[in-house]
């Protein structure tokens, strides 16, 4: 059974993305084929170098890049909110697949879900 | 064909539908002959396991609701303990572990980990997830 986790709401100002990543991980942690989806504003979370210190919140970066150790299938981004959001593979966390955020993406994965 | 289902619920009740949502369908399946694997709260679907809400005597009270069609089918609930804990709900376990002033975890309600997820996902044929919407 295979499993993608979409985040949709940009980084901080709620704790959906951050709860959508933990259901990605426990998933993994349970060796449960899971994979995570970035589209619209959702692409913020993978943005190198963040601050989040100054507001009183801690960046996911490490989280994110350590997610092929914790057995996560793939981190994948939509093409075109990158492009939207000014986003490439120079100012992308590594580790991250550009992917055509369609229908035919979504066929691919028995189940999907988001955090909220 | 009868169906399992397990239900995610991810927005609180009196800020959103999702928990009455839940509960229309949740009704619906099990008087059709489907099965409710469990309950999962997550996020700020915690706060439907609060002991402690009292809203007015004209409106309908959610959590006594749920946990009345839980009780009466036999249906296992359970709050995510890691967003039940950030948002102040907890059992008595976790009130003296964090030496809290009180618990609040409404019967027959349990406080778990996202394993009940993974599992109530293995166990169905569908899961379905009731957000706030927003």
């Amino acid at each position: 059974m295979t499993t993608l986790i979409m985040i949709d709401q940009p980084p901080y100002g709620a704790w959906t993305g951050r709860e959508a990543l933990d259901m990605a991980f426990s998933l993994a942690a349970f060796d449960q084929s899971a994979s995570l989806l970035f589209t619209g504003p959702g692409v913020n979370w993978l943005r190198q170098t963040q601050h989040a210190g100054g507001i009183e919140q801690k960046s996911v970066e490490k989280n994110l890049t350590a997610a092929p150790i914790f057995g996560m299938d793939a981190i994948l981004a939509d093409r075109a909110a990158c492009i939207a959001y000014g986003l490439d593979e120079h100012s992308l966390i590594e580790g991250v697949t550009l992917v055509d955020a369609d229908a035919d993406l979504l066929t691919d994965y028995d189940h999907t879900a988001f955090a909220g | 064909m009868s169906e399992t289902f397990t239900l995610v619920i991810t927005g609180a009740p009196y800020s959103s539908q999702a928990p009455q949502t839940a509960l229309g369908f949740a009704k619906a399946a099990v008087d059709a002959g489907h099965q409710i694997d469990r309950v999962f709260l997550y996020g700020d679907g915690v706060h439907l396991a609060s002991a402690l809400c009292a809203p007015p005597s004209d409106e309908t009270h959610w959590p006594d609701e749920w946990s009345r069609f839980l009780t009466q089918h036999k249906i296992p609930g359970v709050a995510c303990i890691a967003s039940a804990l950030r948002r102040g709900l907890v059992n008595e376990t976790e009130q003296k572990r964090y030496e809290l002033p009180s618990a609040n975890l409404r019967a027959p309600f349990e406080i778990a980990g996202l394993g009940e997820w993974v599992e109530g996902r293995i166990k169905s044929t569908r899961t379905l997830y009731f957000h706030a919407g927003d």
